[in-house]
């Protein structure tokens, strides 16, 4: 193994950033340390998912929905950012480090910016 | 086929909602308040109607002079006048953009059914409140109006006859008329209400308010055109002479260059057309099954939260007898569910669940993606 890159896993909503083209055995094409789990909607993120996600040895975890506002499902990506923030049950165990938890808000064709935003997180779990 | 256009349409709206985000964004865009934005200019025209009703005389004699009155006479009654005018224009588009934007992203179907039917009731409704609130004026205008759609009325089968003697009440014009007409007005705008209930039905916590900045921005939008340029009615309105055209307000009053330009039969026919089809849209669109969310009834505690966080109104709690501690338990009504997943999200105890992708799979996959070495 060369390569020393933070393990990172994202939690996806489908409908957010359109990833289908860029992931490779459920990796990210363009950077092989980040898995990707999709799933319905970002509502459905379970904090257990995010424990069970550090407990299976990753290093971050990112979560992504659509836009603030912009929810197909209406109010899913307004909860799980609550979540996040801790502001709504369930929370997530107290033994999470949350500096190493990102959520992303992005549209469908945002590729670009949550690259940009991946590699910030890449770079503050080095610090 | 159908639906590939309708992925790209999906791609065009969020591309414009990029555009838009750098302009107000992402809090005050308007894109993201598209239902509660006609919502303001309908509240708007409830207060502004309020007011001109103050000193609008609903009879053939006086109805023309008393909206000269109110705007000439009364301070800021031309404002008053000029914001109702100009907030029906809104609405109009608004709604239009409202119902755009809903079919390009696919949010009107399936678990949204009724939103979408009340939708085109509340359209058809506005048409009509449209149509008679220019009758009100009593200009060449209104009169012209009258004419042709009770001519046209008169074209339809069967009912069309006793729907134009009910229109215009009774054989020939009267004050009963402008009676008919004011009570139209009024009343089916009342009947709106009525439909915007049925429209937020199953919609938890539905958005009918826009953010205060964005709300003075679009009351600007009409408050500046109102105050510049004053609505005027056109030459009053003569029963003995027949006006042979007049200003055509497109957004409320398109029909009528219609059916000038092509028999009222064939008007009538295309309008049933173009309704029908809107109704059928909804299943147009084959979908695989439905897999609505399932309770586990031995993990539900009754902690509410899944009842709470779904945004459809699908999950009820009701009382149970056969545990000891746990005195609630959730029911999904399957009709309901949109297979979201928000529910999952809020149960702490594994009680709730999709059966196409449920919890388990989910965090078995987490393990899976992870167990995999880098590099690979």
């Amino acid at each position: 193994m060369t390569s020393k890159k933070k393990k990172i896993l994202g939690i996806v909503c489908e409908r957010s950033v359109d990833l289908k083209k860029h992931i490779k055995n459920n990796r990210l094409a363009d950077k092989d340390n980040v898995a990707i789990v999709e799933l319905t909607c970002s509502g459905m993120i379970q904090p257990i998912m995010i424990e069970e996600a550090f407990k299976q040895g990753a290093e971050g975890v990112f979560v992504m929905g659509c836009q603030i506002g912009d929810c197909h499902f209406r109010e899913g990506n307004k909860w799980c950012q609550e979540r996040l923030l801790g502001q709504r049950p369930p929370n997530i165990k107290k033994a999470v480090d949350k500096n190493k938890v990102r959520g992303y808000w992005l549209a469908k064709c945002d590729y670009k910016k949550f690259l940009n935003k991946l590699n910030d997180f890449e770079k503050d779990l080095e610090k | 086929m159908y639906k590939q256009t309708l992925d790209k349409l999906q791609e065009l709206t969020i591309d414009v909602e990029k555009g838009l985000n750098k302009v107000f964004s992402q809090q005050y865009n308007p894109f993201y308040y598209h239902g509660a934005v006609p919502n303001l200019f309908m509240w708007i025209l409830f207060l502004t109607g309020l007011l001109l009703f103050a000193y609008f005389q609903p009879t053939l004699d006086s109805a023309y002079i008393s909206v000269n009155y109110l705007s000439t006479k009364i301070p800021f009654g031309n404002v008053v006048r000029g914001l109702h005018r100009y907030a029906a224009d809104a609405m109009m588009i608004a709604v239009l953009i409202h119902a755009i934007r809903v079919y390009f992203t696919d949010r009107y179907r399936k678990y949204r059914w009724i939103a979408w039917y009340s939708g085109i009731a509340l359209l058809v409704c506005m048409l009509v409140i449209g149509i008679t609130g220019y009758m009100l004026v009593w200009d060449e205008r209104s009169y012209m109006i009258v004419l042709m759609m009770s001519d046209a009325l008169k074209q339809i089968p069967l009912i069309g006859v006793p729907l134009a003697k009910l229109f215009i009440n009774g054989e020939v014009i009267t004050h009963y008329t402008m009676a008919m007409s004011f009570f139209l007005h009024v009343g089916i705008s009342f009947f709106l209400l009525f439909l915007l209930w049925l429209h937020y039905l199953r919609i938890s916590r539905p958005v009918t308010d826009v953010p205060l900045g964005l709300g003075l921005l679009l009351f600007s939008s009409i408050m500046i055109p109102a105050a510049m340029i004053p609505v005027l009615s056109g030459k009053p309105a003569v029963i003995t002479q027949t006006p042979h055209e007049f200003p055509v307000d497109w957004f409320y009053l398109w029909v009528f260059p219609l059916f000038s330009s092509m028999p009222a039969m064939m008007v009538w026919t295309i309008l049933f057309i173009a309704i029908a089809v809107s109704l059928a849209m909804p299943y147009l669109v084959i979908d695989r099954e439905k897999s609505p969310a399932t309770v586990v009834l031995d993990n539900c505690v009754g902690c509410t939260l899944c009842a709470k966080d779904c945004p459809y109104e699908a999950i009820y709690m009701v009382p149970r007898t056969d545990h000891p501690k746990y005195k609630q338990l959730a029911i999904v009504i399957d009709s309901r569910c949109a297979e979201c997943g928000l529910c999952v999200g809020a149960c702490a105890f594994k009680a709730i669940d999709l059966p196409q992708t449920s919890s388990k799979d989910i965090l078995g996959k987490i393990g899976d993606v992870l167990k995999e070495p880098v590099g690979v």
